[in-house]
């Protein structure tokens, strides 16, 4: 057990240290730039007093390092700061918007991934099938077509051609759970389309490599009948590769969640990362991009992780 | 009525014919859509049953065109070639068919479209005529011809940030596995760092830092994705740096440089192929989905992505023009990972079972 909790630690280190060395990159990133908050916030006309008084109104007149570790020891607490533009509190905007993505991604990933193993599962099992072929097109097509082709096509069949649901997911104070569902359907079924071909391919993969390995061919031999080879040799061997496939598609999530609130106007960060961009905040780009990337690393970190305790030879060691 | 009645007999017959020649699949591919159109007839009526065989009809279609282009490569390539194109599926006829399609209309863009790129010649959202195919966008732009004109420039800058990743990844891998030591692990742990962090957010970062100039756009799409090549180029070149011909090479006195050339890269051409064709996907989506958030390619350069974004009004009248240049992007997306797909399975040896 020993051997298998250091594993788990050392990956968990490794982790915390890339979360580390992205939020560098993040913050030196921006302080590459000539000028700085103080600047922005009061524009070009500013006189030099006045800037410098922001400045250490801001703390911005401390040495960069010093900064960097005010900024992390700040996220940590979730406390990234003012806004360059309206000088309200980061923390004040990204919050419920935070709260809005997360709803959005697990409302597409609770849809998603039962459908994406179901369908993976049956289809390595009728491997080399038409229906397989039809599946390889249709999963690939879904792959490769970018998230707003997939949405404004639900939009103009689902909401404008036949008005079953709303085009643009506006949330507002007071709705019941029943009515979110209804408004936030479209985009959760964007997100639903893409993931569910990726997971499904990545799930097909998994199991058909898990079919060719010795063990089932002599669990076949020796006459047993093929749902009981799913079940009693292949299964507990395939949770190992399902869960990576599951965490590496929900942090897949993560990056196709900014297109589609884009599409569907849905107050989430990721839309607020894209007005951040556009008008060049970058206290709020910081935080955005700092919460995106640390998601996701904690994501792929738990694909990891779970592949580590659902190994049995790992579990059991001699 | 009369179009039903022939419908049906279209199907019965043909799975007739089907079951008469002793065509498994293909009967039981023709029943089940008649026992299903039976169903989708009920409930949707004539309608449903047109769009069934609109869609079957072009899939038919674009089956014979692929089936016609490949012949047709297959007669006009060497016969080392073509013997290999000869067990290409339809799907990755049909791929290279569609790209094919693209090339001619980026090359020869100014000579196909009726209008320029950023001509206005009528009034915003003008509808479709015989002298604007798919009418005006919002400032009264042909857009027949921004799409003729977006392949050139979309696929263009794709391309070019492909090509980039794949030098910077390719170059890095290479070196990584001659040289070894410290320079591999410092170039393995960049790499882990680069893709720790989501790409379209990594893009949006750095583009809000750098700006929008297209050289910017291409430098950084080319950074996001080097770290892809240069695993794959790790990996393989690792296999090939301990065979025997490497040593041979290595006490000849050979440098790093002819090792890489001369002895490494021709025998890896095969999967790095296939990944250039992965990589122009992925690169490809990005520049799109970053167009559509209008930080990519600037107006009034004519964009699919931005395209689809400029229109979008439209969407809400029930007028599918915003999605064609989306569907442009699909397209050639699905084109291309048919295309790799085979490639894939190929230099995989059929190692399915």
């Amino acid at each position: 057990m020993g051997d298998l909790l250091g594993l788990v630690l050392k990956r968990l280190g490794l982790g915390l240290v890339t979360l580390l060395v992205v939020s560098i990159l993040i913050f030196f990133a921006v302080e590459l730039l000539p000028g700085d908050t103080a600047q922005q916030i009061l524009g070009q006309g500013a006189t030099e007093e006045t800037v410098r008084a922001l400045r250490e109104q801001l703390g911005l007149d401390r040495p960069m390092v010093v900064r960097y570790l005010d900024w992390l020891s700040g996220a940590i607490f979730f406390d990234f700061g003012v806004s360059a533009i309206s000088g309200d509190p980061v923390t004040a905007s990204i919050g419920p918007r935070f709260a809005n993505t997360l709803f959005l991604a697990c409302y597409a990933a609770v849809i998603a991934v039962p459908i994406a193993i179901f369908l993976g599962v049956l289809v390595a099992l009728f491997r080399n099938t038409v229906f397989d072929r039809v599946a390889n097109v249709l999963t690939l097509t879904s792959i490769s077509s970018p998230e707003f082709f997939l949405g404004y096509i639900l939009i103009l069949y689902l909401a404008v051609k036949t008005s079953l649901f709303p085009a643009i997911s506006s949330l507002s104070e007071g709705m019941t759970f029943g009515e979110l569902l209804h408004r936030t359907f479209l985009p959760a079924l964007t997100l639903v389309l893409v993931v569910t071909a990726h997971m499904m391919r990545m799930t097909r993969a998994a199991i058909i490599n898990l079919l060719s390995s010795p063990y089932i061919e002599m669990a076949r031999l020796k006459g047993m009948p093929p749902f009981k080879v799913i079940v009693r040799h292949a299964l507990p061997n395939a949770w190992a590769p399902i869960i990576n496939v599951v965490a590496l598609n929900l942090a897949y999530l993560i990056t196709g969640v900014v297109l589609v609130e884009v599409v569907f106007v849905y107050p989430g960060v990721g839309q607020l990362l894209v007005d951040a961009v556009s008008k060049r905040d970058f206290p709020v780009v910081q935080a955005c991009c700092l919460i995106f990337a640390a998601t996701f690393i904690l994501l792929n970190l738990a694909a990891d992780v779970g592949t580590i305790l659902t190994n049995p030879r790992l579990r059991h060691p001699k | 009525m009369s179009f039903v009645l022939g419908y049906y007999v279209a199907l019965i017959a043909g799975s007739t014919f089907a079951a008469y020649t002793g065509r498994r699949t293909v009967f039981l591919m023709l029943f089940s859509l008649t026992l299903a159109s039976f169903i989708v007839g009920i409930i949707g009526g004539e309608g449903a049953l047109r769009f069934i065989a609109t869609a079957a009809g072009l899939l038919a279609l674009a089956a014979a065109v692929s089936y016609c282009f490949r012949e047709f490569l297959v007669a006009v390539t060497k016969p080392s070639l073509s013997k290999e194109l000869k067990t290409a599926p339809l799907t990755a006829a049909f791929g290279m068919f569609v790209i094919f399609t693209y090339a001619i209309a980026g090359i020869f863009a100014p000579w196909i479209a009726p209008y320029g790129e950023s001509e206005v010649i009528t009034q915003a959202f003008a509808p479709r005529d015989e002298n604007l195919l798919l009418g005006a966008d919002q400032l009264g732009r042909d857009i027949f011809s921004r799409i003729i004109f977006g392949a050139r420039n979309s696929v263009g800058l794709a391309l070019l940030a492909t090509t980039l990743a794949f030098l910077i990844g390719a170059f890095a891998g290479l070196m990584a596995a001659v040289k070894g030591g410290w320079f591999d692990n410092l170039m393995g742990r960049t790499a882990d760092v680069i893709m720790s962090v989501p790409s379209l957010i990594f893009a949006l970062l750095m583009l809000s830092i750098f700006g929008t100039a297209l050289w910017v756009i291409v430098i950084i799409v080319a950074v996001i994705y080097s770290p892809r090549v240069f695993r794959l180029t790790r990996a393989v070149a690792g296999n090939i740096v301990v065979m025997d011909y490497i040593e041979a090479a290595k006490l000849r006195g050979e440098g790093d440089w002819h090792l890489i050339r001369k002895e490494i890269l021709p025998n890896s051409t095969a999967p790095l192929i296939a990944e250039f064709g992965l990589e122009f996907c992925f690169v490809f989506l990005l520049i799109a989905g970053l167009s559509f958030l209008g930080l990519g390619i600037q107006p009034p350069t004519a964009d699919w992505g931005s395209m689809v974004r400029e229109n979008a009004t439209l969407i809400s009248f029930g007028d599918i023009t915003p999605l064609i240049p989306a569907g442009a992007i699909a397209l050639l997306t699905v084109a291309v990972n048919f295309v790799v797909d085979w490639m894939l399975f190929r230099s995989s040896g059929l190692k399915e079972v």
